[in-house]
């Protein structure tokens, strides 16, 4: 058994590791709130493109656009993960990074071309270890992705969608289902493949007959041209948001989960070490009894 | 009398959601004034000045395109980025217009790019201006 000295240094560095694990669960538990709150904001702007778009589509319009036709043939996808800048949280990243990688062989193995773009050092790193090198890599998504920083990359997959250099956009990313559960998806962006709000064809035929109470400013058409790049921009948007809330939370359960190991553990060092405390005592006293014992004798 | 409800949504905050008198929207070709009991309309938004009055005092706002809908007396006015004028910064805007203008414009979509940013960063400069009196 080891001594009493050793297994209370054992303590003491549990402790410690306790100290950073809970502290690492209380921050990780801050910025899920703040994260959260962006999502909901975020959602609150979603509902509004969405109800725009039912309105546009009961004004009897007809809902096409290039970004929702699929193209007849797939030579050129591009493949964006977003993964975590940071380790320290379960399962998030290398779930992720699972999905996306036999997704990405999928893909291979149909003979398209993959553009492979990732956010977060983590993926970066995994892939690298891999042998994979990433065409194009993120480092700068934190927790607040901002709706500029997004827009500039919705922006460019907009144009070169446009221009025919790609045909399909596909994001792996953690989905946010709900506070317990989150599991990572690949979701395709590009094109569209629904547009919220638009009647789905076995809704009543009654809701298009026409008539809308609403004007429209220049005409429904040009709204709608700008509508769905708009609603596309948006759903990537989501989908950082997503990732960043899922992320914490991950972060916040692993290290709940860390906490309470540190716990477990402090809770039979400790019992080990009166244990071991109890014998060594017993042992001198056994010794210095067994002295007294000799002397008499 | 009829009050309008003024909504002001970005992807990434509910800017303002309170009761306005007047409202004076940026549209894509020019200034559309919405007072109480307007009839119910959607329309485009272009770059450019965002005017609230309630109480007799008028709320500024840069907005850069976007969406409105008018309907029931509620303005919902949907947008990417919503600046208060007075936290415009017109010396960034000011290097942003010339820097954009010396941009090559040598295939249409460059030319349209550099529209788009000489656009937004005027439209942001003479928010600015105006917001300094």
């Amino acid at each position: 058994m080891a001594s009493p000295r050793q297994l209370d240094k054992r303590r003491k560095a549990v402790r410690n590791i306790r100290k950073i694990t809970r502290t690492m669960e209380l921050i990780a538990t801050a910025r899920f709130k703040r994260a959260m709150d962006r999502a909901e904001a975020a959602t609150a702007y979603t509902q509004r493109i969405t109800a725009l778009v039912a309105d546009l589509a009961r004004s009897g319009l007809e809902v096409s656009h290039p970004l929702l036709e699929a193209r007849e043939q797939t030579r050129r996808v591009v493949l964006l993960v977003l993964t975590g800048n940071r380790g320290l949280c379960g399962g998030y990243n290398s779930s992720v990074q699972r999905l996306a990688q036999h997704r990405l062989g999928e893909l291979r193995q149909e003979g398209i071309e993959v553009v492979l773009e990732v956010s977060g050092k983590r993926g970066i790193g995994a892939f690298r270890f891999r042998n994979i090198e990433p065409d194009e890599t993120y480092t700068h998504f934190e927790d607040r992705p901002t709706f500029d920083e997004v827009d500039l990359l919705a922006s460019r997959y907009l144009d070169e969608f446009a221009a025919g250099r790609i045909d399909r956009l596909e994001v792996a990313y953690t989905q946010f289902i709900s506070a317990s559960r989150q599991a990572p998806a690949v979701e395709t962006l590009l094109p569209l493949t629904e547009i919220a709000g638009a009647p789905s064809e076995q809704s009543d035929a009654e809701a298009a007959t026409g008539h809308s109470m609403y004007e429209f400013l220049p005409s429904a058409e040009s709204i709608l041209e700008e509508v769905v790049p708009t609603s596309f921009k948006v759903k990537l948007f989501k989908c950082f948001l997503d990732a960043a809330v899922s992320e914490q939370i991950a972060r916040m359960v692993a290290m709940k989960r860390a906490t309470e190991n540190a716990d477990e553990m402090i809770r039979m060092l400790s019992m080990e070490y009166n244990r071991a405390r109890q014998t060594r005592i017993t042992g001198e006293l056994l010794e210095v009894l067994g002295g007294v014992e000799a002397l008499n004798a | 009398m009829a009050t309008l409800q003024c909504i002001v949504v970005t992807p990434e905050a509910t800017v303002r959601d309170e009761p306005a008198d007047f409202v004076a929207l940026p549209l894509y070709d020019g200034e559309l004034g919405v007072a109480p009991n307007h009839s119910p309309m959607i329309g485009r938004l272009g770059f450019g000045e965002l005017r609230i009055v309630s109480g007799g005092k008028a709320e500024r706002f840069y907005v850069d395109g976007g969406f409105v809908q008018v309907a029931g007396n509620v303005v919902s006015v949907l947008t990417p980025r919503a600046i208060a004028a007075e936290q415009l910064d017109a010396e960034a805007a000011q290097e942003e217009l010339e820097a954009a203008r010396k941009m090559k414009a040598n295939t249409p979509e460059r030319m349209a790019r550099r529209d788009r940013i000489v656009a937004q960063s005027r439209a942001q400069l003479r928010v600015a201006k105006h917001a300094r009196g």
